[in-house]
């Protein structure tokens, strides 16, 4: 039995559509002027209990809205939803007994509070008994050294000991699920490191199903064996993640900053690139921010170091990056056929 | 009756870490109980002078306004004591800020408010205790049991009508991006409460008694304790009338929890 089922789900937002000035502002008063986003456009999926899954996405792709029609915050504007067998927004509160949620940067521990209070409180909500409370917090304890935080005040902890805290406290109650929506946004590696851990080890050995969005290739990488990729709303992959991970393992985005850079060099230089590697595939130029080229490069097709000293021995450079292929691009080959 | 208990302590759990939160910055605590303190005094002392100018206010004695106002003053404390996260409201609507709220197994109201306590209200409490005293006793009010059943009911209802007002008016927030004014208007209301009905004329007297039912915050349901000989038929229903503007507020809240969209990320 599947612990999350959906089924042709959508969700619609209607927007005003605003205009513009002090006079557009009035008008909006009585405006009738809506458009609507299809923020989720007929998505199905089901999840079983135990999963780790990636739920991954450019900007605006629709997964925050997913999360919140599977945690009862949004009724669904169509299809069918069951979480634990419930559908979510009408047993909110039975939903809630059962899951953890942690929501970006918004933490939702006690702000004025210590630490350790905030738990205690999140203890008396959940009626967890003193037994599986000390043994939980010992295991935080052990993953994440809470324990010289339980005195700090939230409002002074850093960004990263209150995600981690955050992260625990999602986990305190025994959840049968834990949505995390960008857990390790704006954290550096070690802390991302030990909240990775965290959810692999009560993943592992409480069995507790996990719903994970990010931005990080690397949280991907390092947690799931299952994705699903969403863009526009709509599920553009869904399968073990040894498949999608060639992709992003096999490409490097080649940053490249060219010495006096004018309107013929990027011509100049796709036709460099033409001659020497004709396959579409191989090698992607665009322009990005200010000043950087970024060349996508399939490795299998064409090895990075042949790139690059071809692009030396036409152009002066000033400055190189190599980088991971981002999220974006990720999805950009997946529509270019890559994995068909 | 379970799920009753389980509420009140975890309401008392939070509040006591709160309050014991607040201590920690002792002279802070001290300093603002005190400013608390005479800011109520302040604007009872205006009050005060302003009624003892007016001999004779559409036929009502010096006491029997205090008295008014003093019931006013217990009516709203509870409103102010355990209803003061309503003022953030709209800042946790349009900030999405608000979401965390859906997630614990709890009701929202409860929740929501369990997160403030304001102790600015006990101290207005008190002081409201100490009028009303003072005002029942120059007024010779003999209480007696069913007397003080019927102010426990007249207080409870009338309490409800003010945190009724006041929670219509900050969930439309949900509705309404700039809901400021729908709050300080409804406080700017509310203040009219403590006046006798009576002065107003035919306008305002059928809409602080229909519409918006300010009358039984403190007016009406003091008529039962001042002897008066023409108790109006509207007085009668005091003791009711807040379950009725509750239920109401409590279903435009629930509407209003239940279109919320959050904001986009
Ligand atoms: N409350 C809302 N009202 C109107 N539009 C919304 C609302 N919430 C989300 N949207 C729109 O729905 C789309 C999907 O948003 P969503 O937050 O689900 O994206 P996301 O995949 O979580 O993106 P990100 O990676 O940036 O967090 C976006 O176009 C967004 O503007
Ligand atoms: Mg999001």
């Amino acid at each position: 039995m599947s612990l999350i089922e959906i089924q042709n789900l959508s969700k619609y937002f209607k927007v005003l559509n605003r205009r513009e000035g002090l006079r557009g502002a009035f008008l909006d008063l009585f405006s009738g002027d809506y458009r609507t986003v299809k923020a989720v456009d007929d998505i199905s999926f089901s999840i079983d209990e135990g999963e780790i899954v990636g739920y991954i996405g450019p900007n605006g792709a629709g997964k925050s809205t997913t999360i919140k029609m599977m945690t009862g915050i949004l009724q669904p504007t169509s299809g069918k939803i069951e979480v634990n067998q419930l559908e979510p927004y009408s047993n909110r509160i039975a939903n809630a007994r059962r899951m953890g949620v942690v929501f970006g940067q918004r933490t939702q521990l006690w702000w004025d509070l210590p630490v350790i209070e905030s738990f205690k409180i999140l203890k008396e909500i959940y009626e967890v008994d003193n037994e599986t409370f000390k043994q939980q917090m010992g295991l935080f304890e052990d993953l994440i050294e809470i324990k010289k935080l339980y005195p700090v005040q939230v409002r002074t902890l850093s960004l990263g000991q209150r995600m981690l805290c955050d992260i625990a406290a999602a986990f305190l109650h025994n959840p049968k699920v834990v949505f995390l929506d960008e857990p390790t946004i704006g954290l550096d590696v070690s802390v991302k490191a030990k909240i990775r851990d965290v959810i692999r080890e009560l993943n592992h050995t409480q069995n507790i199903t996990i719903i994970l969005t990010t931005h990080d290739l690397g949280d991907i990488e390092a947690l799931c064996q299952r994705i699903i990729i969403i863009d526009k709303g709509k599920i553009l992959f869904d399968g073990p993640v040894q498949r999608v991970n060639q992709l992003f393992g096999v490409y490097r985005t080649l940053k490249a900053q060219i010495f006096d850079f004018n309107q013929e060099t990027l011509p100049r230089l796709n036709a460099l690139i033409q001659t020497k590697f004709p396959d579409p595939d191989a090698v992607h130029i665009n322009q990005s921010e200010d000043f950087w080229t970024d060349l996508i490069i399939n490795q299998e097709k064409a090895p990075l170091r042949e790139v690059l000293n071809l692009i030396m021995s036409e152009f002066a450079l000033e400055d190189i990056r190599i980088v991971e292929i981002s999220m974006e691009n990720v999805v950009q080959r997946i529509y270019d056929g890559a994995l068909l | 009756m379970k799920r009753l208990r389980h509420y009140f302590r975890l309401y008392f759990l939070i509040e006591a870490q709160y309050i014991k939160s607040k201590m920690q910055y002792r002279d802070d605590f001290f300093i603002s109980s005190i400013g608390m303190f005479f800011s109520s005094l302040t604007t009872i002392a205006v009050f005060w002078v302003l009624l003892a100018s007016i001999p004779d206010l559409a036929g009502w004695s010096f006491n029997q306004l205090v008295f008014i106002y003093a019931f006013y003053m217990l009516a709203i404390s509870p409103f102010q004591i355990l209803f003061d996260h309503f003022w953030q409201l709209r800042f946790h609507v349009i900030e999405g800020t608000f979401i965390k709220y859906y997630f614990r197994p709890l009701n929202m109201l409860f929740y929501y408010l369990s997160e403030m306590f304001d102790i600015k209200g006990v101290v207005q409490l008190v002081l409201g205790i100490a009028m009303f005293i003072y005002a029942s006793i120059k007024l010779q009010v003999s209480w007696n049991l069913p007397l003080l059943l019927l102010l426990a009911a007249t207080l409870f209802s009338a309490s409800l009508v003010t945190i009724s007002i006041m929670m219509i008016a900050a969930s439309s927030a949900f509705w309404i991006f700039n809901s400021w004014p729908v709050l300080d208007l409804a406080r700017r209301l509310r203040e009219f409460s403590p006046y006798p009905m009576t002065i107003f004329d035919g306008f305002f007297k059928i809409l602080f008694t229909y519409i918006i039912p300010i009358g039984f915050v403190a007016f009406y349901p003091s008529q039962f304790f001042l002897g008066s000989q023409s108790i109006s038929t509207a007085v009668y229903l005091s003791p009711l009338i807040g379950i009725g503007t509750f239920a109401l507020a409590y279903w435009i809240w629930l509407k209003g929890v239940n279109s919320y969209t959050g904001t986009g990320s």
